[in-house]
């Protein structure tokens, strides 16, 4: 395997471990917090039971995604030396102040996790808030750091240096808001239909039915709200695509040839080799009205982009075309959870409910991994767009492939691990009795 | 603004140093113990760090990421040339993390525990081991930044040697040494003569791994260690470090909980002086040259944000780590004896 190609592979694999792991460390603290509220207010057992197993289940998914962190923060140089010497003073600002809501989260985790019957309870709840809070912080200060990596900002390039640089202005590029939007609604979502896919399992087993049905509720609403709101942040984000990287727009839609009023495709096998695609289904002119918000606008194709400024088209294709079905399945989903809790509460007595949101647990994932592949395929072959390039910037190091072997043994382990002691926690939890405090 | 950036620079070593070191050295402590006292040890450190073990390891990022803004060239040759010692010192922080956790959060006690606590101790004592090799491996000038000779020679030879892995045993030692003092205030009537003698033996060994290390380096013609021979506030500073050696051992001895800590943390304060004092502002001394921090440092609009972020989080996080600290009665010295 090439030498670039390692360093690739092992920095996507890292990325998708290290992302799982984040939201959900992100987005659990939420859901405690809320369990944590309902007790306070009425005292029922269940919500403290609740709150308890769940805070474990934080505790696991932080230290998995602060050790991932932590090795990702020195790969991004152990991979790419080159990019970080010329990218790391300028995108200095978000890690640093990702380093120190990171920081802060971890603070406000230990006063959470060890502060029960210690400090006031009052305090103690809000501890979980800023640990949510700081966590959801930290994630968008890094998506702006790939923001920049999309719509670098903040520097003059002259020559092939980078001058005037103004780190503010890189932070706040054209790309972190609607990639930070983007990115933490998916959090939201995925990990909402994935913590409420484990305890509708749960329901469906019979165990401790009472508490996973109020587990259930709690995350399905999050993740509810942030699947219905999504398709208006891919719209913006489809918007700005199309006016900032538009060959990443019609790599995602495999669009050849540049014309007016654009038909959108859904589906289809992507023929690289003859520049078109096959089995697809066409809305007319649909590309053109949401990229451009007209039904006549031009959508400029592949073939008016150079050669060796194209990314893999089939896959990022294909990514979006999962990325955006899966997204259109939870938003329907999330509708039929409020529709059933406000006007059809007996479908909730039925096992076809509970089985179709274990069906979807792994969805929101699928589609949050599939959306990240769609950004970063994309840029290729740009590390910084228009700047700098991939194979420009990687490691001279050679033989990274055992390197990639082993982030792929340690990750996979560390993955089966976590899956199993998740399992021994809801085996715990469904076998010892609620206590009346 | 460039001396606020190296001012938290030097301040995150040092805490990493001296809190994520105790932590590396709990779990040297507890692979060199007897079954008994390995119980006791586990149970003590989960109490006294708990809740801060994780903010023990952010210094190492703030350390990573202070580097990369304001010193990229600096960062940039490191990466390179110890890619090998960096990926392996990560996997140890990995597995150290992930084991310490799921000990304690593992819903039921059973021969699982037997893997996690290997793991944790083992990964305990390689990794501070691999952090030694690679400070080591900075200043003995055999990093070379001519990327034309072979493999070996640039991202091998220039940490498996015999002066880093000295070093890297030296730190190892340092950590343990720490912890054990720390232990000493925190343990119970059970756990205190154990710990009282365990410094006793930790001060030992790193007093002779430092006098073997400086030996070595001074014998092999070894840049950093003639330097640090040659330089007066060095040696002075090596001295003072002796002269304090007294009132520690003393005080261990005593197992007295507050003198013996600040005499601890003032080795580690002096021994870090005296590994930066006298190539300063060279802190990476290569074959070919030394690279000097103020020349090779980003530009002043990068450092004067980098200077006010640092500020601004500095203020946020260590009343917020002090007031943790004393919510969960970590610090000794604001208790009565």
């Amino acid at each position: 395997m090439e030498n670039l190609d390692a360093a690739r592979l092992q920095m996507a694999f890292t990325l998708i471990f290290h992302i799982v792991f984040a939201c959900i460390g992100m987005v659990m603290p939420f859901f405690m917090v809320v369990s944590h509220k309902k007790w306070l207010n009425t005292g029922n057992p269940i919500y403290l039971k609740l709150t308890k197993s769940w805070q474990k289940g934080v505790a696991i998914f932080f230290v998995t995604g602060a050790v991932s962190g932590t090795a990702l923060s020195f790969e991004l140089g152990l991979l790419w030396p080159e990019f970080m010497e010329h990218a790391g003073p300028i995108i200095g600002m978000p890690f640093s102040l990702e380093g120190a809501a990171f920081f802060v989260e971890a603070i406000a985790l230990g006063f959470y996790l060890y502060g029960w019957d210690k400090i006031s309870p009052k305090f103690h709840w809000f501890t979980g808030i800023i640990v949510g809070v700081a966590g959801v912080a930290s994630g968008i200060l890094v998506v702006s750091a790939n923001g920049w990596m999309n719509a670098p900002s903040g520097f003059d390039y002259v020559d092939g240096q980078f001058l005037n640089i103004d780190p503010i202005k890189a932070l706040l590029n054209p790309a972190w808001f609607t990639q930070a939007l983007h990115m933490t609604l998916a959090a939201f979502t995925a990990t909402g239909f994935a913590v409420a896919g484990i305890h509708a399992y749960q329901v469906l087993k019979g165990k401790q039915k009472e508490l996973h049905k109020k587990a259930f509720k709690i995350a399905i609403t999050f993740g509810a709200i942030a699947a219905i709101l999504q398709p208006i942040s891919g719209d913006i984000s489809a918007k700005d695509i199309a006016k900032r990287q538009p060959v990443k727009l019609a790599a995602m839609e495999a669009h050849y040839e540049t014309s007016k009023g654009v038909p959108l495709y859904i589906g289809g096998i992507v023929d690289t080799e003859k520049k078109e695609v096959n089995y697809k289904i066409e809305i007319p002119n649909a590309l053109s009205f949401l990229a451009f918000g007209d039904f006549n606008a031009e959508v400029k194709g592949l073939n008016d982009f150079p050669e060796d400024e194209i990314p893999n088209v089939a896959m990022v294709h294909y990514a979006f075309q999962i990325m955006v079905g899966i997204g259109g399945i939870l938003m329907l989903a999330g509708l039929f959870f409020f529709f059933t809790n406000k006007k059809r509460k007996q479908w909730m007595r039925k096992n076809f409910f509970w089985k179709l949101f274990v069906f979807l647990t792994p969805a929101g994932f699928i589609a949050l991994e599939a959306g990240w592949i769609v950004t970063e395929v994309g840029r290729q072959p740009w590390i910084i767009h228009k700047i700098m390039r991939t194979k420009d910037a990687v490691t001279p190091m050679p033989g990274i492939v055992f390197s990639f072997y082993l982030y792929v043994f340690v990750y996979t382990v560390l993955t089966v691990a976590v899956a199993w002691l998740l399992a021994r926690q809801i085996k715990s939890l469904n076998n010892s009795p609620i206590q009346n405090v | 603004m460039i001396f606020i950036v190296l001012f938290f620079l030097a301040f995150s070593l040092l805490l990493y140093v001296l809190l994520g070191g105790a932590d590396f050295g709990a779990g040297i402590l507890e692979l060199f113990s007897s079954k008994t006292n390995q119980d006791i040890t586990k149970k003590t450190i989960y109490r006294v760090m708990g809740p801060v073990w994780e903010a023990n390891h952010i210094w190492i990022i703030i350390l990573i990421v202070i580097l990369w803004i304001a010193f990229p060239a600096y960062y940039k040759v490191m990466v390179t040339s110890l890619h090998i010692p960096i990926t392996l010192m990560l996997l140890g922080i990995t597995l150290r993390g992930v084991a310490f956790v799921f000990r304690h959060y593992d819903a039921y006690e059973d021969k699982s525990q037997y893997v996690y606590n290997w793991l944790f101790r083992v990964s305990s004592l390689i990794t501070p081991i691999f952090l030694g090799m690679i400070f080591g491996a900075m200043v003995s000038g055999e990093i070379s930044t001519k990327n034309t000779t072979s493999f070996y020679t640039v991202f091998m030879a220039p940490w498996l040697n015999v002066f880093s892995f000295l070093v890297g045993l030296f730190f190892a030692s340092l950590c343990t040494f720490l912890s054990a003092v720390l232990l000493i205030g925190e343990a119970d009537e059970e756990g205190y003569p154990v710990y009282v003698r365990k410094a006793t033996i930790a001060t030992v060994v790193v007093v002779i791994l430092g006098f073997i290390t400086i030996s070595y380096g001074y014998f092999s013609n070894i840049l950093f260690i003639k330097g640090m021979l040659n330089n007066t506030l060095s040696l002075f500073l090596i001295f003072l470090s002796a002269l304090c050696l007294f009132p520690l051992w003393f005080f261990i001895r005593k197992g007295n909980r507050i003198n013996s800590r600040i005499f601890a943390g003032l080795q580690v304060i002096l021994i870090i002086s005296v590994a930066i004092v006298p190539h300063f502002p060279n802190l990476l001394i290569t074959k070919e040259t030394s690279l000097n921090i103020f020349e090779n440092s980003a530009p002043e609009s990068v450092i004067r944000v980098l200077a006010i972020s640092l500020l601004i989080g500095g203020s946020i996080i260590l009343p917020g780590l002090f007031h943790l600290l004393k919510s969960f009665k970590l610090i000794k010295i604001l208790e009565k004896e």
